[in-house]
């Protein structure tokens, strides 16, 4: 009865979880619909290091990658994990930079959602990805958002700083939930990286059908 | 055996990536940060009272951002230099157009026909002021007032990196733990006597030569993280409360000139010197929370500087310090 009990309880929990998971890729979707995408220059009131800093944070299409890739990293272990540490906001930089001197690419929205898509892929199927892939990825990633931030700016904003708070926040979010996922990995129970999985599958659900979307709306236009 | 002899060669690459990387950050953005410490972005304009409700606008200190212009109560008309409120006088809610990143703090002094000068202090934080007729008795002015100079506490350590440098160096020699915990409250305990001692006017020090000896407790405590790595524990490593409390009565009176800066009357000096000091802190904790959750981070994901490398950040720290002292002196 006990064990019944607790069967129709975790089912129940399961369920649950799919629910809150259709629910938030759902919102998600809507989030990260390109139609829906507009520049938003944040003003802090701290000046432009800290605009940089708080611009990425408000757009989902850019957290969730990060985010995704900071779980794929530890799923490779710290070893092959703490090269993202470097390589991500190094990357963030170049694309900054690059977005001072190159037009928008006409790929970027397209390569931006299938990274998306790719990266939480590559979560869900806890993917052990040599060391230069993941960097790839890293990189990819990086050059993709900080071309996106970097063009975000105006002509009063202090480039230099601006790019600097993106930089910096680009570093201190992925290592934070680098630290935080490897930490949570390294916890008992089988569950933990079957949870981080879940996620991933969430953020390639929501690549995917952003993707779709995208492609049906140039179709469309 | 074969095994750690193949991670070795990883370990010196990562490692000295993770150096290279410091090394161009330090590079690139310190010195310019250096540059910006402490810029002066405050505006302010005076408003004389020439008859009942009739106003003469003038800009003694003008905005660094030409867009940045006043709003007034909607009864009250505009038209430089001349501000017209009527029968109910100027009451009621202020603001200014075009606060952000060039400009975080603008000042309206209302200087009446009768009674004292009344300053009105509006942040890009709290974009907007009430102004009452009795701003001492007016409740909403008080908790205007009080959000007002959290903001601006906040603002000011948030944007004050030699503070947080002299933070960052308190942590990286003091590591954690209780020990931590005392020398942060060592240096808010500090740093609290001098400003409200400073704000009151009960002791003055010229901005520059203050600023310059900020700069050099920032070098000090570079040194100290040195000679720390060095094996020599020096005076921080041991008694770091002490030095904590000491170099924050210095950097307390740095946090004064942002205050007195803005001529509070005498009356709500005492609550915006309370509200200043718990944004300060607030801001603080902020920034130490910050660190020590990166500094967390880096042990779990194994990111660490190598033993030959350790004295690098201290060696930057004393370096920028060392500059913002020449600049200064």
């Amino acid at each position: 009865m006990t064990r019944l009990a607790r069967r129709a309880g975790i089912a129940g929990a399961v369920a649950l979880v799919r629910r809150a998971g259709s629910v938030g890729a759902l919102a998600l979707v809507f989030a990260l619909t390109p139609g829906l995408a507009h520049a938003h220059l944040v003003d802090t009131r701290l000046g432009d290091f800290y605009s940089g800093a708080l611009h990425p944070l408000t757009d989902f299409e850019q957290v969730l990658p990060w985010l995704a890739l900071a779980v794929l990293a530890a799923f490779q272990g710290p070893r092959t994990a703490r090269w993202v540490v470097l390589a991500f906001p190094l990357a963030l930089a170049a694309g900054g930079a690059l977005s001072l001197v190159l037009p928008p690419p006409p790929f970027a929205p397209v390569a931006g959602v299938t990274l998306v898509a790719l990266t939480g892929l590559a979560v869900a199927a806890q993917l052990r990805l040599p060391l230069a892939a993941l960097l790839v990825l890293a990189v990819g990633l990086g050059l993709l958002d900080g071309y996106q931030n970097g063009a975000a700016m105006v002509a009063t904003t202090d480039r230099f700083l601006f790019l600097s708070g993106v930089t910096v926040i680009g570093y201190a979010f992925v290592t934070l939930a680098l630290g935080c996922a490897i930490a949570f990995l390294a916890g008992v129970g089988g569950w933990r990286p079957i949870a981080l999985r879940a996620a991933g599958s969430w953020v390639a659900a929501v690549g995917i059908m952003v993707l779709g979307l995208h492609l049906v709306s140039r179709g469309v236009g | 055996m074969i095994a750690l002899a193949e991670r070795a060669p990883a370990r010196r690459a990562f490692r000295s990536g993770l150096l290279a990387v410091l090394a161009l950050f330090c590079a690139l953005l310190l010195p310019s940060l250096a540059a910006r410490a402490h810029e002066a972005t405050m505006a302010v304009i005076t408003l004389r009272e020439i008859a009942p409700g009739r106003f003469i606008g003038q800009w003694t200190m003008p905005p660094a951002d030409v867009t940045l212009q006043p709003i007034f109560p909607a009864h009250c008309q505009w038209n430089p230099p001349e501000l017209v409120c009527g029968e109910r006088g100027l009451t009621g809610r202020l603001s200014f157009m075009g606060l952000g990143s060039k400009q975080s703090v603008a000042t309206i002094r209302v200087v009446p026909r009768e009674g004292p000068a009344v300053v009105y202090t509006v942040s890009a934080a709290k974009p907007t002021m009430m102004v009452a007729s009795e701003p001492g008795t007016n409740l909403a002015v008080w908790a205007d007032l009080a959000d007002t100079y959290v903001n601006l506490g906040i603002d000011h350590i948030l944007r004050g990196i030699d503070h947080l440098l002299f933070v960052l160096g308190l942590i990286w020699i003091v590591k954690g733990g209780w020990r931590l915990v005392k020398t942060i409250t060592a240096f808010t305990v500090g740093h609290s006597i001098s400003l409200a001692a400073a704000t009151f006017g009960w002791v003055g020090v010229p901005e520059r030569p203050l600023n310059a000896a900020i700069a050099l407790s920032i070098v000090f405590v570079g040194v100290e993280i040195v000679k720390l790595q060095r094996g020599e524990p020096g005076l921080t490593a041991r008694y770091p409360w002490i030095v904590a409390f000491a170099f924050g009565l210095l950097h307390g009176l740095g946090f004064a000139t942002a205050l007195t800066a803005l001529g509070i009357p005498q009356a709500t000096l005492p609550i915006a010197l309370l509200f200043f000091n718990v944004g300060v802190e607030i801001g603080q904790l902020m920034f130490v929370m910050a660190v020590l959750a990166l500094m967390w981070a880096h042990r779990q994901a194994q990111a660490l500087l190598p033993r030959w490398g350790a004295a690098i950040p201290a060696y930057v720290i004393g370096s920028v310090a060392s500059f913002w002292f020449l600049t200064r002196i």
